[in-house]
């Protein structure tokens, strides 16, 4: 029942991203297929990848705090569009693929943060390891956009909060190829994640390959995250209340709750995003904002419950 | 220890800018904006020039004027190495703070507005007044007027002025740009926008068709995100409908506005 | 089953070895007890004894293998291991937490199959927590907890259990709960258990043998008679003590310290 409703939700809300819009315009038209159903396909996608990568990373670092932008990931996104951009790299996908380039970057330098030895990855180094490659890739980031072309590149700030304007059927096609690896590597790992909830130990006597899922799990949320990042900036609260939302009904176990998360991020990203082109039309708020404030009293509502409970 | 903080107070308070009289006409003036520049030197006040900022290009004989930074924010230092009598800022909030510093060191400043072409004539004026080249100020200015006043020519082209691609930022009504394109006889599509400039759906551009997109660009070529495949769904986009609208001469109101009126005219007649 | 001899462990960074030359027995339907002060190396022999760290010298085997050389996943099927400490992140009810331990038994994308649902039931009935089964974990006292915890190890349907002070923070009913619980599927199931412990009453009343250590050093091992002298305890224990019989077992008694302490 409540997978129908999951489901039928997440329709509703493609369907709307489809259907409405700043302009009023035939469904058979150009702009409907060629601007805004490739936008509502990389919402869900962008936002189910994540709320995917979101609740398997609160599993790892076994924190229910943990967002995927809390790895260092959109500070090294940042700095990497910014140089792009700083440098007058040409091309269309010179942004995209700067801002990933930039994002692996991070993932590297706080994946070798991590690991203490014996390949053993420590979930407490990632988390203060994102926190300051973050802090340094973004101060990084501002000194340039003071010493460069100011105008340019503070325009490249508004990419930063979060946007899907750049959605094309190209687009869709190289992240829709994308995801399914990673995501299906998360859902491989969802046992191991279950087992990891109880602590390491515990775990490992459970069966569990403890360091070899911290890594697979690590790298696979990075991954997708970093992709996230590349083709729509950062849009923040999906990676993080989504998965609590989803843990409401499908509870902790990542067989479920992994699908949940996915469906339930592309849904709220494709709704957040409707609401982004519609409510202030013929402008558009970054849909970064939108995502905060839908989820900042989500997410105090849900410490309510936890609290009051 | 209170009365001097009072009488700090004080002195801040009598300290505002732009509140001299013209008791002397300035000698040694420094100019933040590229607009000053080039009214000075049409007004013959060049010469007394001593700072521009990097982006005064206009006309040749401002870049023999030495240079004191971007002007973004101002340099203190650089300026008051010059030693001005008079330094004129656009009037914004971080330009504010700086002319604040700039009077404490005993320099005066003007922060004058430069937003649309109803700008141009006071301003205008008013740096005739700090010069003592009032008459030719005044003839100026008179022209910059006529030229703002004119009645508006029946729009013969739909535009729409682009800044940024990612996300969509175009001009708005509140922009001289807008001002500009009305002049020259194109109507902004996004004149319903009252901000100088806004964020955008990119369908919405599409939807609204502008026959021209007009992009600020030096370098002659189609911009980068008119190979963007999402891009292609605006027509002008699609058809390479581009106007490109060099940076020194679109890109400020000043003496040259009327030029550049007639330049686009000419671009939307082809 | 388990069978360690004579092994020497220094932990990387240690400056003295944590064990010496110890050795320990598990048999099916055994229950041997392993005690000694903090820091004895208890914890340690425990995980050299099930692979989790290579002894420098001596061997850890279990069954007719050597105990790293098990891959994960079939330890757990043999092994149900309730450690010291855990710490659930994550909400969950009785039922779900036992079910985690049938995960060695699952397939990475097969679902769960009736024999494993059979399986928990059979591990709550027998931990006595059938009753508790659609609780959530947080409403339950420690003593109720615990049993849950061994409840999810014996879903792992092990032919050995291993506790590693199972008691601590337990009130004396529940303590005495849970020797009884481990006593009875020792007799009733015939599976061999290892428990560490610091209560050497119980261990003396339930346990078929005793290893007592002593800064990583063995000191005394085999009957709770033999193990646990007044002399011995004294030694290991550094305070004075008298020794009791209870039910046929010995039973040690702290002293005060001098009687004209305050």
């Amino acid at each position: 029942m409540k997978w129908t409703l999951l489901i039928a939700a997440t329709l509703v809300a493609l369907a709307a991203s489809v259907l409405l819009g700043p302009a009023a315009v035939p469904l058979n038209s150009d702009i409907v297929w060629n601007l805004r159903a490739p936008r509502a396909v990389l919402a869900f996608l962008v936002g189910g990848a994540l709320g995917a990568s979101g609740a398997s990373l609160q599993a790892l670092v076994r924190n229910p705090l943990a967002d995927p932008f809390l790895l260092g990931l959109s500070g090294g996104a940042g700095l990497g569009a910014v140089l792009a951009i700083a440098l007058h790299l040409s091309g269309p996908w010179a942004l995209p693929l700067a801002a990933f380039a930039g994002a692996i970057a991070a993932l590297v330098l706080v994946y070798r943060m991590g690991m203490i030895g014996g390949g053993a990855l420590d979930p407490r180094v990632l988390l203060l390891g994102g926190v300051a490659v973050g802090a340094f890739a973004a101060a990084v980031t501002t000194a340039i956009v003071s010493l460069a072309d100011a105008a340019e590149l503070r325009n490249a700030f508004l990419w930063l909060w979060g946007g899907l304007s750049s959605a094309s059927w190209d687009a869709v096609v190289i992240v829709g190829v994308y995801t399914p690896i990673p995501l299906l590597v998360l859902m491989g790992a969802s046992r191991p994640l279950d087992l990891l909830a109880l602590g390491e130990e515990p775990a490992r006597y459970l069966g569990a390959d403890v360091e070899r899922v911290k890594r697979r799990v690590y790298l696979a949320a990075s991954l997708l995250t970093a992709a996230a990042v590349a083709v729509s900036g950062v849009i923040g609260f999906v990676g993080l209340v989504v998965p609590h939302i989803s843990r409401l009904t499908w509870g902790h176990r990542h067989r479920a709750l992994l699908p949940a998360a996915f469906l339930g991020g592309g849904a709220l990203l494709a709704l957040a995003d409707t609401l982004a082109r519609t409510v202030v039309a013929p402008r558009e708020l970054p849909v970064g904002v939108v995502t905060a404030l839908i989820g900042v009293p989500v997410f105090a509502l849900l410490l309510r419950r936890w609290t009051v409970a | 220890m209170i009365r001097r903080l009072f009488l700090a107070v004080l002195m801040l308070a009598a300290c505002r800018p732009s509140d001299h009289p013209a008791v002397q006409a300035s000698n040694r003036i420094v100019s933040l904006l590229p607009s000053f520049t080039e009214i000075l030197f049409a007004i013959g006040a060049g010469d007394r020039l001593v700072g521009r900022t990097t982006w005064c290009d206009y006309p040749d004989a401002a870049r023999d004027v030495p240079s004191v930074g971007d002007g973004m924010p101002p340099n203190i230092e650089a300026v008051a190495a010059t030693k001005p009598d008079l330094v004129v800022l656009y009037n914004s909030g971080p330009n504010v703070t700086a002319a604040l510093q700039l009077e404490r060191l005993g320099i005066r400043t003007v922060l004058l507005d430069m937003n649309r072409f109803e700008d141009l004539g006071p301003a205008t004026r008013r740096l005739g007044q700090l010069t003592g080249l009032e008459q030719r100020a005044e003839s100026l200015a008179t022209t910059m007027d006529s030229l703002t006043y004119r009645p508006l020519p029946p729009p013969i082209a739909s535009i729409a002025f682009v800044v940024w691609d990612n996300p969509p930022i175009i001009i708005g009504a509140g922009s001289y740009l807008s001002q500009l394109a009305n002049l020259a006889g194109a109507r902004n599509v996004f004149d319903d926008v009252a901000a100088p400039s806004a964020q955008v759906s990119l369908e919405t551009i599409a939807a609204r068709n502008p026959r021209w997109i007009a992009v600020l660009s030096d370098s002659g070529t189609a911009p980068a995100f008119a190979k963007r495949r999402e891009w292609r769904a605006v027509p002008a986009v699609r058809d390479g409908r581009f106007l490109l609208l060099p940076g020194s001469l679109f890109g400020r109101p000043g003496p040259r506005s009327a030029e550049a009126v007639r330049r686009l005219q000419a671009m939307l007649g082809r | 089953m388990i069978d360690v001899r004579g092994v020497h462990y220094r932990y990387p960074r240690g400056d003295r070895k944590a064990l010496e030359d110890v050795s320990l027995i598990v048999e099916p339907g055994q229950f041997v007890a392993v005690l000694g002060p903090n820091s004895s190396g208890k914890t340690t022999l425990l995980r050299v004894a099930l692979g989790a760290l290579r002894p420098q010298t001596g061997s850890a085997t279990i069954g007719d293998r050597a105990a790293h050389d098990y891959p994960r996943q079939e330890l757990a099927r043999l092994v149900g291991v309730v450690p010291q400490r855990e710490d659930n992140l994550f909400p969950q009810r009785v039922r779900e937490t036992v079910l985690l331990g049938r995960y060695p038994h699952l397939s990475m994308w097969g679902g769960e199959r009736p024999e494993d649902h059979t399986a928990v039931q059979r591990a709550l009935v027998a931990c006595d927590v059938e009753s508790l089964a659609e609780r959530w974990l947080w409403t339950l006292s420690g003593g109720e907890y615990q049993r849950v915890r061994i409840a999810r190890a014996l879903a792992q349907e092990p032919r050995l259990l291993v506790l590693d002070e199972p008691g601590v923070s337990l009130d004396l009913r529940h303590e005495m709960a849970l020797f009884e619980l481990v006593r009875g599927l020792v007799d009733t199931q015939g599976l061999g258990v290892l428990m560490i412990t610091h209560d050497l009453n119980l261990a003396a009343r339930f346990a078929d043998s005793l290893l007592l250590l002593s800064d990583g050093h063995p000191v005394a091992s085999g009957a709770a008679t033999d193990v646990l002298t007044r002399e011995t305890i004294e030694r290991v224990f550094a305070w004075p003590v008298a020794l009791q019989t209870v039910e046929g077992r010995p039973h040690m008694v702290p002293l005060r310290q001098s009687k004209d302490a305050r």
